[in-house]
């Protein structure tokens, strides 16, 4: 004979596991809870964030959490800030972040007193090299795919905003 | 040059049964009648040509990324091979998916078709899902669409605040835009779920 008490308990159980499953599969699309934080570690902050770029792994963004304009990094495994050393400079306004797959490059729009460029930044060498010193315009808009072989933007040099798609040494692919 | 030589050999033969048909009472005979089609074929190949150029001169303007109208907002699937971009050529911002390795356009039929502003695109992994903004009726909404099922999905109803700058991840799970309804632009992600059709290498295996 089972305790009625064990009984009432196990429906109980059984109801707010139900509940819980119903839930859960009538959720998606969700919209993810990511409170702004006063630590600076955190994807949202009391600042403005901008140009969120998502990978299953990374969340590149814009922020202006440290009185300036940078680009950060978000670890979405580890749940915290990765570190980006080299890449922000305290002279330039950075924005419009891309990330390949694996992390390692970003690519983002740089604005030094008044010229725009497009910079590419390793994350394993720390190295980090303008793509567009040889453009003498203005730049905006940069992407790149998941192995970094391909990155495009926007190019002002025939006085509208063109496409212009380069490798990821520099150099212009050759398309029409 | 082979398949040009046998299809002239091809045209020689059926010019020369042609003239047969067509003037009976011409009585050519062996190399009369020879250089009569020979003439045919070279007056057939210069028109042949003539054509092929004018062809490829317009495939040229069509299949090029850029246009006399502005062309911004590009974005790359995550292969390389797409490039979507923000277009303004046939009179108002839409939307243009430009196949990098054919160097030709895929159309995107289901979205030309709205009469809306679109804005700041984004590719998955092999082009499947294309995530924009959209302005329909004063306010921007983030829509997902499907290239394979053809389905068009309102991701941000219910949303209270503005959206702008909308990215999909390379899996086609997870998109972050910006969202206001904090009062300052915030990132916000949406989670499609584990139930997805993730877009990986093989899932869309259009050549």
């Amino acid at each position: 004979m089972i305790n009625p008490y064990y009984k009432r308990l196990f429906i109980i159980g059984l109801l707010v596991i139900c509940l819980g499953m119903v839930s859960g599969c009538a959720g998606y699309p969700r919209l993810l809870n990511l409170p702004p934080d006063l630590r600076v570690n955190s994807v949202n902050s009391p600042s403005t964030e901008m140009n969120p770029q998502i990978s299953s792994d990374y969340l590149v963004f814009a922020s202006d959490r440290q009185g300036r304009q940078d680009i950060y990094l978000y670890d979405r495994k580890q749940l915290e800030l990765i570190d980006l050393p080299g890449l922000n400079s305290i002279d330039a306004i950075a924005s419009e972040p891309a990330i390949s797959t694996d992390g390692n490059y970003i690519v983002f729009n740089s604005t030094r007193g008044g010229q725009s460029d497009i910079y590419l930044y390793n994350r394993n060498t720390r190295q980090l090299r303008n793509l567009t010193d040889n453009l003498n315009a203005q730049v905006r808009h940069p992407t790149i795919n998941a192995d970094a072989s391909v990155i495009a933007f926007e190019s002002s040099l025939n006085g509208q905003w063109d496409i212009v798609v380069y490798n990821r040494y520099g150099q212009a692919l050759n398309i029409p | 040059m082979i398949i040009t030589v046998l299809g002239n050999t091809r045209i020689f033969q059926y010019s020369q049964t042609l003239l047969g048909k067509i003037f009976p009472r011409l009585r050519l005979k062996g190399t009369g009648r020879a250089k009569f089609a020979l003439i045919l074929v070279l007056l057939f190949q210069a028109m042949m040509v003539g054509c092929t150029t004018v062809a490829i001169n317009s495939s040229m303007v069509d299949g090029a990324i850029n246009s006399i109208a502005t062309d911004e907002q590009p974005a790359l699937s995550g292969n390389g091979r797409f490039l979507v971009f923000v277009s303004n050529r046939e009179g108002q911002n839409q939307l243009f998916l430009y196949d990098l390795r054919r160097r030709s356009y895929k159309t995107l039929v289901e979205l030309r078709r709205s009469l809306t502003v679109m804005e700041s695109p984004s590719l998955s992994y092999t082009g499947r899902y294309i995530v924009y903004s959209a302005n329909d009726s004063g306010r921007a909404d983030i829509y997902l669409y499907d290239r394979l099922t053809y389905r068009l999905e309102m991701l941000t109803r219910g949303y209270r605040g503005g959206v702008r700058h909308p990215h999909i991840s390379p899996n086609g799970r997870y998109i972050s835009f910006e969202g206001s309804r904090r009062g300052q632009w915030d990132i916000e992600i949406i989670d499609r779920g584990p139930n997805i059709e993730l877009d990986t290498e093989t899932s869309l295996s259009e050549s």
